[in-house]
Order: C-alpha cells, then sequence, then structure tokens
C-alpha cells in the first residue's frame, strides 16, 4: 500500500509532501477488582498525508493533511492526495523552507506486548492490599509501534518503540465511607518497582483522605506539590520557549532572556533529553522526522533556546529546532525536608489542577492536602487554588532530587509561595 | 438532502457477514461494528492556516465482539479485505487466544457475564443535512474565515489574533449481528471564532462557538460569533480576580449544560455502578436537587452533535429522565453493564473510535427550563455572580464533588449588575448542595456542542449539553 501511495504522490504535482505510517499491535486488559472484564486486541495501520503547494510567486506556501485509508485502491489515493492538493493550494502561509534528509537504518527499542502485558498483570495483581486500602479496576494497555516517516525531501526514518498505559482506580474506606483515587500512567513498557511504588502511596494517600477536615479558608498559603501535577507547573515553562507561541506572541521569552524579572526563588534549568527510562517518548525522531537531541532550553533561569516545529521555527529565524519529546528540568537548591519549613499546604490531588499555557492561570480543586500549621500536619480537602504562574514564578522553589513521570524528569518538590486559596470553612467556623 | 450511508461500508458488508457466521461457529456472541467517517477541519488566522480532513471523528475501521463462557473479547482491525473473511477470522481468533493464553499463565479470574440478546432487526437511516462536508468548497469556506478573522482584527483592541475555525465531519456506521443489521449515516459541524489579546503584558483568550447536527452550512454566518469573541476577550482583558467565597449565583446556559454533564452526567453512568464507583447507584428513588430540577439525558434529547440513531453496540437511541423534579429517576448505561446489573440499556455505549473499548457515555444532557425571567433572578441577588463561557470541568461521583471552571464572572449586587467582570472563575461544591440550591430557572434553553469529553483522563467522545439559565449557590474562587 505504502508503495503505491508515493507513487501516487510523486505523480500528484505537489510541491512536497509527507508520508507517516503508524502500525500498532496493542493487547489491552479491563479488570473489577481483579477479574477480568474484558480483553482486547488490534491490529491498525494509519497512513497520514500531508501535501504542499507553493504559490507561483514562491512567497506562499500551502498544506493539506489527511489519513489514507490502508485499504484504499489506487484511485480513491488519487483522489484523496488530488482533494488535499486542491486544499493546499488555497492555503497562503508565508513561505518557509521543508527539512531535508536521508533514509536511515530503522532505529528500534525492545517492544514484546505479551511479555509486558504479563508483567503488568502480576504487578497489579501482587500489590499489598487490605481490607481498608485496595484496586477497584484497572486498564492495562500495551502496544508496539512503528513510526515511518518518508517525505519528497529525502527523510525516510523509522522508529520502533514499546508504549503503555495504565488506568488504576483505588479505593480505601472505613466504618462510614469509601473514596476514590485516580491515577493514569504513561510508560514504555512495565516498570514493575514504580508502579508498585506510587500505587502503594496512593493507597496510602486515599487512607488520610478519609480523616480530613475541610480545608480551612486561608486567603493565601504557600503551596507545596510532590505528584504528577507539578508537571501542569514545568509545562507552562516549556511551553513559553516554544517558537509558535512566540510567533504569536503569546510568548515573548527570547534568547537570552531571564523568565523572571526579578527572580528571588530558583533559577531552574530546563533542557529536553534524548532519551529518560522506559519513556513512552523516547522515538529518535520527531513527527517531522527531526532528530531528537539534548537540548538545554532554559539554564539558570535564562531563555538559552527555543523548540518548535518546522513551520513555525522558520518564521522566527531558527532553523535547528525540534519537536520536543522528553524534558528534564533542575535547579532546585533545597532538599526535600528544606521545601517543607514552616506554615504549608501540601497538596497531593487535584480533581484537575491545570496551569493555561495561554496566561498561566492556575486552577484545581483540592481532594486531598495536609496544612502544616504551628508544627502540627491536619489532612484537608474542598476548596481550591487560584492565581498565576506569572507571580508565582519569581519566588518559586524546587529541590535537587528528580522524580521521573514518564517523559518528564521534574523536582520531586515544587513550593509556590502566596497561592490564591478558597477553602470550604465558613466566616466564623 | 440525506447524508448517504458509506459506500464503502456497503461494499464490505457481504465480507462482514461472513465474517460473522465464521466466528458465529466459535463463539457463543458475535457483532461488529463498522466505521467509515469522514470530513475536515479548517482553522484560519492572521498567522497561520490549516487545512485537514481529519476531525476528532473521522476513521475508518471494524472491531469485532465476541462471548465465550462469560468472557467478553474484542478486536480492531482497518485492513478488511471482504473476499477474506477466513483470513481476517483466523488470525484474530489466534490472536485472542494468545491473550487468552497469558490470562492462564497469569491466572486470572474472569467477571462472567450473560449474553447479549440478538433479536433480529434492521434499520437503516440516513438523517437530514444541508450540505455534505466531503463536498465542502473549501476555498469559499478559507475565504469567509480568512474575513472573519480580518474584521476581528480590524474591530478588536489590544487582540492579537482573530482565529475561525470549522470542523464538519459525516458520520457512517454499520452494526452486524447474526440477527441484526444497522446502519446509520448523519452529518455534525462546529466551529467558531476565538480572539486573544494582549493588554499590559496580560493574554487572555475566548471562543464562540457553534454546533449542530448539521453541515457545513452552519459555518455560512458566524458574524455573531465574532461579535461574542471580541466582546468578551475585552472584558477578560479589563477584568479582576475574585474574592474567594460562597455566593449566589446565576449559570448561564453554558454553565448550567456544564454542571448537567459534571454533576448527573458522570455521576450515573451506570458501568461506573457495576464497579462500585459511583454514589447515585445508592441514590436512585431519593431526593438529589431541588424541585425544580428535572434532567435529561439521551441522544434523542435534542439535534446536535451526538444526535445518532443507534450507539456502538447497536442499541437503539433512547431520552432518559434522569432526575425529575429533584428525585434521581435512572442512570444511563451500555449493553454490557445493563446485563451485569440487570437493567435495559438506554442507548449510551460509545467509543472513542473503532480501536476502543464501549463505555456508558453522554449525548445530549439537558436541564429542563423552568418559568423565571433572566431579569428577575440577577433583581434578587445581593451580592453574586452571572458565569458565563465553560473552559472544563471534573466530577467525582464517588463522592459528589465538583469542579467547573468558568471564563468569567458578571458581579451582581442589589440586584443590578455592576459591569465588574473576574476571571477565571473556579467553582467547587458538592452536587447535591449545588443542585439543592437551584431556586429559579429560566424559560429558555440552549444547547451546546463544542469539545469534547473524556472519561477519566482518556476516552475523547463528542457530547452536547445544556439547558436554562440557573439560580443557585456556589464556592468560588
Amino acid at each position: 500500500m505504502l508503495d503505491m501511495l508515493l507513487d501516487v504522490l510523486k505523480a500528484s504535482g505537489a510541491s512536497a509532501w509527507e508520508v507517516t505510517d503508524l502500525q500498532e499491535t496493542g493487547w489491552e486488559f479491563y479488570f473489577i477488582r481483579h477479574r477480568l472484564d474484558q480483553n482486547r486486541a488490534k491490529k491498525v495501520e494509519h497512513i497520514t498525508v500531508k501535501v504542499y503547494q507553493k504559490s507561483e510567486d514562491g512567497q506562499f506556501l500551502g498544506s493539506a493533511s489527511g489519513e489514507i485509508p490502508p485499504t484504499a485502491s489506487r484511485a480513491e489515493a488519487e483522489k484523496l492526495v488530488g482533494d488535499l492538493l486542491l486544499s493546499a493550494s488555497f492555503v497562503r502561509n508565508p513561505a518557509y523552507s521543508l527539512r531535508s534528509g536521508s533514509r536511515e537504518e530503522p532505529r528500534r527499542s525492545a517492544a514484546d506486548v505479551r511479555d509486558s502485558a504479563a508483567r503488568f498483570i502480576r504487578t497489579l495483581n501482587s500489590l499489598l492490599e487490605t481490607p481498608e486500602s485496595d484496586l477497584n479496576s484497572y486498564e492495562i494497555f500495551t502496544s508496539e509501534v512503528t513510526r515511518r516517516f518518508v517525505t519528497s525531501e529525502g527523510i525516510d526514518v523509522t522508529s520502533v518503540y514499546p508504549s503503555s498505559m495504565v488506568e488504576a482506580v483505588v479505593n480505601a474506606r472505613d466504618a462510614e465511607h469509601e473514596i476514590e483515587l485516580y491515577r493514569l500512567y504513561h510508560s514504555g513498557s512495565c516498570d514493575e518497582n514504580q508502579l508498585s511504588r506510587d500505587l502503594t502511596e496512593t493507597m496510602r494517600y486515599g487512607l488520610d483522605k478519609l480523616k480530613t477536615a475541610p480545608t480551612p479558608a486561608l486567603g493565601q498559603v504557600d503551596v507545596v506539590f510532590s505528584t504528577d501535577a507539578a508537571l501542569e507547573i514545568y509545562d507552562w515553562f516549556l511551553m513559553r520557549t516554544n517558537t509558535a507561541f512566540l510567533f504569536q506572541r503569546i510568548s515573548d521569552w527570547t534568547v537570552g532572556k531571564a523568565v523572571c524579572d526579578a527572580p528571588t526563588g530558583d533559577r531552574l534549568t530546563l533542557k529536553t533529553v534524548r532519551e529518560l527510562p522506559n519513556s513512552s517518548s523516547n522515538a529518535a525522531y520527531d513527527n517531522e522526522g527531526a532528530p531528537v537531541r539534548d537540548l538545554t532550553l532554559i539554564e539558570d533561569g535564562v531563555v538559552k533556546a527555543h523548540w518548535g516545529s518546522r513551520q513555525f521555527s522558520q518564521y522566527m529565524g531558527e532553523e535547528d529546532c525540534f519537536l520536543v519529546g522528553n524534558v528534564e528540568v533542575s535547579g532546585g537548591t533545597a532538599d526535600e525536608d528544606g521545601l517543607r519549613q514552616g506554615d504549608f499546604m501540601e497538596i497531593v490531588e487535584f480533581s484537575d489542577f491545570q496551569v493555561s499555557a495561554l496566561n498561566g492561570d492556575v486552577a484545581g480543586e483540592i481532594r486531598l492536602a495536609y496544612w502544616h500549621h504551628g508544627g502540627e500536619v491536619t489532612p484537608v480537602s474542598g476548596g481550591s487554588i487560584s492565581g498565576s504562574m506569572a507571580d508565582y514564578a519569581p519566588a518559586m522553589r524546587a529541590s535537587r532530587a528528580q522524580r521521573q513521570y514518564n517523559d518528564r524528569l521534574i523536582p520531586s518538590v515544587t513550593r509556590l509561595y502566596g497561592v490564591k486559596l478558597a477553602g470550604v470553612e465558613q466566616d466564623g467556623e | 438532502m440525506k447524508a448517504p450511508f458509506s459506500s464503502y461500508l456497503a461494499g464490505i458488508a457481504p465480507g462482514l457477514k461472513r465474517l460473522v457466521e465464521l466466528l458465529d461457529q466459535r463463539y457463543d456472541y458475535v457483532s461488529v461494528l463498522a466505521t467509515d467517517s469522514v470530513g475536515f477541519g479548517v482553522r484560519i488566522s492572521q498567522r497561520q492556516k490549516s487545512v485537514t480532513r481529519e476531525t476528532m471523528t473521522t476513521e475508518r475501521g471494524c472491531v469485532v465482539r465476541v462471548a465465550k463462557d462469560g468472557l467478553y473479547s474484542e478486536a480492531a482491525f482497518n485492513r478488511f479485505d471482504p473476499d477474506r473473511p477466513e483470513e481476517t477470522a483466523e488470525a484474530l481468533t489466534a490472536e485472542l487466544d494468545s491473550q487468552l493464553a497469558v490470562l492462564k499463565e497469569t491466572g486470572t479470574a474472569v467477571y462472567e457475564t450473560g449474553l447479549l440478546p440478538d433479536e433480529p432487526q434492521t434499520l437503516f437511516v440516513e438523517s437530514e443535512t444541508g450540505r455534505l462536508p466531503e463536498e465542502e468548497d473549501i476555498q469559499q469556506l478559507i475565504a469567509r474565515l480568512s474575513a472573519l478573522s480580518d474584521e476581528g482584527v480590524q474591530k478588536g483592541k489590544d487582540l492579537l489574533d482573530c482565529i475561525g475555525s470549522a470542523q464538519s465531519t459525516h458520520i457512517s456506521k454499520l452494526f452486524l449481528t447474526k440477527n441484526r443489521d444497522l446502519r446509520q449515516s448523519y452529518v455534525y459541524s462546529e466551529g467558531g471564532v476565538m480572539c486573544l489579546g494582549m493588554r499590559e503584558g496580560r493574554t487572555e483568550g475566548s471562543h464562540a462557538g457553534v454546533s449542530g447536527r448539521c453541515g457545513p452550512e452552519l459555518f455560512d454566518d458566524m458574524s455573531a460569533q465574532l461579535e461574542e469573541a471580541l466582546r468578551v476577550t475585552d472584558e477578560l482583558l479589563g477584568s479582576d480576580r475574585i474574592e474567594p467565597g460562597e455566593y449566589d449565583i446565576i449559570t448561564a446556559p453554558d454553565v448550567t449544560g456544564l454542571i448537567a454533564h459534571e454533576a448527573f452526567g458522570h455521576g450515573v453512568e451506570m458501568d461506573m455502578f457495576v464497579k462500585h464507583r459511583a454514589l447515585g447507584a445508592d441514590y436512585i428513588g431519593q431526593r438529589v436537587g431541588s424541585d425544580r430540577v428535572t434532567m435529561h439525558e439521551g441522544a434523542l434529547c435534542a439535534e446536535n452533535v451526538t444526535s445518532y440513531a443507534f450507539d456502538d453496540e447497536g442499541t437503539l437511541a433512547g431520552d432518559v429522565t434522569e432526575i425529575e423534579r429533584g428525585i434521581l429517576k435512572t442512570g444511563i448505561c451500555d449493553a454490557l453493564s445493563a446485563l451485569r446489573l440487570g437493567t435495559a440499556p438506554t442507548g449510551n455505549g460509545k467509543r472513542e473510535n473503532f480501536e476502543h473499548k464501549v463505555y456508558t457515555r453522554m449525548t445530549n444532557t439537558l436541564f429542563d427550563s423552568g418559568d423565571d425571567s433572566l431579569e428577575d433572578m440577577i433583581a434578587s441577588i445581593g451580592h453574586g455572580y452571572l458565569l458565563q463561557g465553560m473552559h472544563s470541568g471534573m466530577e467525582d461521583p464517588k463522592h459528589w464533588g465538583i469542579q467547573c471552571i468558568v471564563e468569567r464572572g458578571y458581579e451582581i449586587v442589589d440586584g443590578k449588575l455592576t459591569g465588574r467582570v473576574v476571571a477565571p472563575v473556579v467553582m467547587t461544591g458538592y452536587v447535591p448542595d449545588l443542585l439543592g440550591s437551584v431556586s429559579m430557572l429560566s424559560s429558555d434553553r440552549c444547547v451546546f456542542g463544542n469539545g469534547g469529553c473524556g472519561k477519566g483522563h482518556k476516552e475523547w467522545v463528542k457530547v452536547a449539553d445544556g439547558g436554562p439559565y440557573l439560580k443557585a449557590k456556589a464556592r468560588l474562587g
């Protein structure tokens, strides 16, 4: 099929074209308690084509993309490519050059769906559960992905890699209540130790959630993040170094600019890294065929480089960008205990913590937090935090110690100062 | 015009029927869902223009569901050769057998489920549409959206960009068992205008959307969306932060819809009852809101982006009264969960696409209207906010906690809008408290179908929700 499609594209009259051929063999298992609810298998191929058409004066380069079914006949493929080409001719984006390259040997990471599935099942079956805390249900997704990217400019690269996901729901209960906590893990294949460690920690949080008091109406409080919610904070920094954000003037983080005008906290370093252990983003090439490499984006709080798609990077005059896979954040100066001094709210469960990539607005309902006050620790729930990272970033501090969440390696503890908090205690309570 | 059923699906139907026959020799139950959905997405801004033939729901593929000895299994594939169904039957049987071997090795027990019924049934539905996405004049559409974007940046104050977007999808689905042959085809569309502005270093953006079970004719005039996005972006750029606290609120129909969706949409998805993950299971027949609250759910409740004729398990679409005058009556249910719970499916078994499992999912989730006027509602408030603009929400069916991130709030003091705008607003609370505080509802009602809905943090599907203006009490931050 792919050879036929490449022939069609070569004969289409397109100024340029790109083809992504994604083949996936996946196994899925769904459990209620530890009984199998359903098993699923999939074997699919998705072929996506992007065609480019340059204007006659060379000032504009239009593109249009779409999926070509793997069962398409030659006539159907010609029709679909023809439609895309016609659409592309109406799209007038400022011209930019496409990346060129050559055919490379496929890069392969070990992927064994059967083995990975068995390891996930055994791991989730062997957790230390108690009458007070256990697994309600879980879903296991594990697959082997082969991704080939071919372009009219000579690029022909293939990555073979594992990709997995586990969704788990933890229950905790006492005589009066039962609560649940939700987890979604992405990884390459099964990391038994990390999965067990995290779910055991989640069960502990669940037991604490049974004992919560209403979150006090503090108005403002220092907040400590020690779970994957902190990813939202660091992704805000990451997105502000994206050439698309710079081109759209949503970000003004040009190279050489300090990310905070008057920082009183830690000056962070943020870099893309080619590989992280068991990350699901260890593909050797990005979605546009650019080789992924280690690159420092922010160093000691100063922007050093940008990342992004070919189109926006070219618009910003940057030739050597690529799309980010793995990211490492460092530069914290304190140990974990040092960030847990004085009064603070350590929030470990949100309904859905969000930091707006557009303007840094922070929002999240508190499902479980530990209120550290006057040397005492009280589990609390309810209420929400808000505010803006633009206000919180200058004083923000992070730990030297790091923790990995799939394709992100970030400080294990992060502290924001003076965060706006709406509690659930009423005045006078 | 009628949205024509996919000729591709019609062509492979005989091969799929043969596949069902072959698998029926080995399994206790066999069904196949085949999909062929095409569409386009166009996005035009001052800084970038893009055209794609993919939307959230374009797809072509098949999924087989089989049952043996109480275990349901599925296999998804998209390289089906209708002339060689034997090869497909052999390949997917071998793959599922390999899985069973792993399950045996790991000592896995099965959650046994009864057999789905397979009463004879045929259905062929081609819904009305004005135009078809596959025949839309993309050049004209780009020109219209470009003019909209140009007008936006000319009119807007402190605007970075103005983005016009349009997506339209022509869905075709075929559901087959030994005794059933269901076919449907319909078109839905969604679009809108987004303005991005910056003032004194502050960046804000607002989106005004439009959606419907109709074709790309929906995009012929989006001037109202442009005016709304321009107005709201200007308001957001001049907005304040809210002082956290509990307030009297009026929710605009989009925020009312968000509450419906998060409160008793997810809260009564009955696959969560099977897992004992929803408090709603214990409250059927009990009061969960004030007697002003009535709520409906179903593909037949409204004509919007997810108003289909049958769901992804071949159950015909329904209209369920979930809450009647404050009393929780029932939930919504997919077919397998219905078997396990001993109830009837409601036509809410949906997949993200053919590669994904069925879950109980929402379609149209709506509060019924009341008989109050918005003016009277505003006049009744001493200090509170009119909340408008939906950002996101999150449910907690186990505890009935709710989080809604609302774009903006208009301050009300002594029964009048003051002109002060606060943004964003995080609304949180306990669902029965929130619905129990509902005291007034306006007589109009709107339905919104832009965006998507996840289950947990995955499984994205189209949904629509809405209702009237609603007065209640809530905690805002």
